[in-house]
């Protein structure tokens, strides 16, 4: 067991170093998250923006793009150099490299959200006081999910061409249970002031069990040098 | 073609034909009209069967799927792809009919009801199968990917139910229909689904027709890919 963690730990831990050093995914996606909620914000003119809500449906929206482009990126690292075919002879399972490339996409999306979240609260005056653990919780299931089904269609889509839109193509339906649920629980949490119900909670719970289980016992299928 | 299976396939679009043609006329003719939505209630004799072949269609690109990513065989990826097709023209015509039927109902043709909402993302997650599908170049790949979007696509539609559950509805949830009314949709049940099962067979037969013709145009032994052993390149 220990031995399948360091393995996880080494695959994702790769990733991140290379991110740490180019530094080119995590300023890509925060700025264009920064940007996603400025453009809504002006779109959506002060009435919207002054009830508050809107802002967790702009932050979804950021976070589905930045999303997707920290996918794509983590699995194009592997697209150079033969690196993919070096990553497959290692003797690891295939399950351990999904596990992996999981956990770095999650690790650049919590610090995506962690500069657009407060930016978006601040500018769409989303009082968060209410609940901040119950929409740390929201979106840490909608993350979890999302990246989920993201890092194995990254994966399927990265060796043919058009990936760009392919991939948000293939990855946003498949997302929007989650981004209901999320949003649905949001307003009941903050607009109605109902407390975090274990009902909503075990949906993610549900959600996220799915997603990862068949990702996973898919991945290996997919995976091609 | 020869030509039994092209009097068998007369017969059956002749004989689907009739039985639509007779449901259509029990449903104005003999079926008792609604009290509080008149005429456009009948609507709900198209829309209630579609729906349910919607959901059939679905379930055999997701068993094509399966089989697909099990066997490797090109023909299962034709048929997944058949019963896509039908499957988005199908869940058109069910929210279509729908905005119909609540335009009456409600006064408005579209509000984000759990119901509405849940046939609108089952309707663009299968439009994204058909999108993505051509966009891939390699045969082999497009089959792959759209197998493992096929059977992701399906388990996301129970989950599309439960999150839809979370929102306020309006829909009504039990139905009580008269004895002459759950006649009438039994026998438009029947020409519905024998439309959808022929369209199916119809969009699978040309679609291996244009395989097979792309095959022999390059390998004829890509019709089966022997699978990797898991686990390694060793």
């Amino acid at each position: 067991m220990t031995k399948v963690l360091r393995q996880i730990a080494l695959v994702s831990g790769k990733d991140l170093r290379i991110e740490a050093r180019s530094r080119q995914t995590l300023g890509l996606v925060v700025v264009l998250g920064v940007l996603i909620v400025v453009v809504l914000g002006l779109g959506l003119g002060p009435q919207q923006v002054a009830s508050g809500m809107a802002a967790t449906a702009v932050l979804w929206v950021a976070y589905l793009f930045g999303g997707v482009l920290c996918f794509e990126k983590t699995m194009a690292v592997e697209r150079h150099d033969g690196a993919l075919a070096g990553l497959m002879l290692a003797p690891i399972d295939r399950g351990v490299i999904y596990a992996g490339k999981l956990i770095s996409n999650l690790a650049l999306m919590v610090a995506l959200a962690l500069v657009v979240t407060p930016v978006a609260v601040v500018m769409f005056g989303f009082d968060l006081s209410a609940s901040p653990f119950g929409f740390a919780a929201i979106m840490a299931g909608g993350f979890v999910g999302f990246a989920a089904v993201g890092t194995l269609f990254a994966a399927a889509v990265s060796s043919t061409r058009l990936q760009g839109g392919l991939l948000a193509m293939v990855v946003f339906p498949l997302s929007l249970p989650l981004v209901i649920a999320s949003t649905q629980m949001m307003a009941r949490l903050f607009g109605e002031g109902e407390p975090l119900g274990s009902v909503g909670l075990t949906v993610l719970i549900a959600f996220d069990a799915v997603y990862l289980v068949v990702s996973w016992l898919v991945f290996e299928l997919i995976l091609e040098p | 073609m020869n030509t039994l299976k092209k009097k068998i396939w007369t017969a059956y679009w002749l004989a689907t034909a009739a039985m639509f043609a007779a449901a259509v006329a029990m449903v104005f003719a003999w079926t008792p009209t609604e009290a509080t939505m008149g005429t456009v209630q009948k609507v709900f004799y198209l829309h209630m069967p579609v729906a349910i072949n919607t959901f059939l269609a679905c379930m055999v690109t997701f068993i094509a799927s399966i089989g697909y990513l099990w066997q490797r065989r090109q023909v299962w990826d034709d048929l997944a792809a058949s019963s896509a097709k039908v499957a988005v023209l199908l869940c058109s015509i069910v929210l279509l009919t729908g905005m119909i039927w609540g335009h009456s109902a409600w006064g408005q043709w579209w509000t984000w009801s759990p119901r509405l909402t849940f046939s609108l993302v089952l309707w663009l997650l299968y439009v994204a199968y058909l999108v993505i599908r051509p966009s891939i170049e390699s045969r082999q790949r497009r089959a792959l990917v759209s197998s493992v979007y096929g059977v992701v696509a399906f388990l996301d539609v129970p989950l599309v139910y439960l999150s839809v559950k979370l929102m306020p509805d309006i829909h009504p949830s039990s139905i009580a229909l008269a004895p002459e009314m759950k006649l009438t949709l039994l026998s438009c049940f029947v020409p519905v689904t024998m439309l959808a099962a022929g369209l199916i067979a119809a969009r699978f037969h040309l679609q291996r027709a244009e395989t097979l013709s792309m095959q022999e145009a390059d390998d004829p032994s890509l019709d089966v890919i022997p699978v990797r052993p898991a686990g390694g390149l060793t």
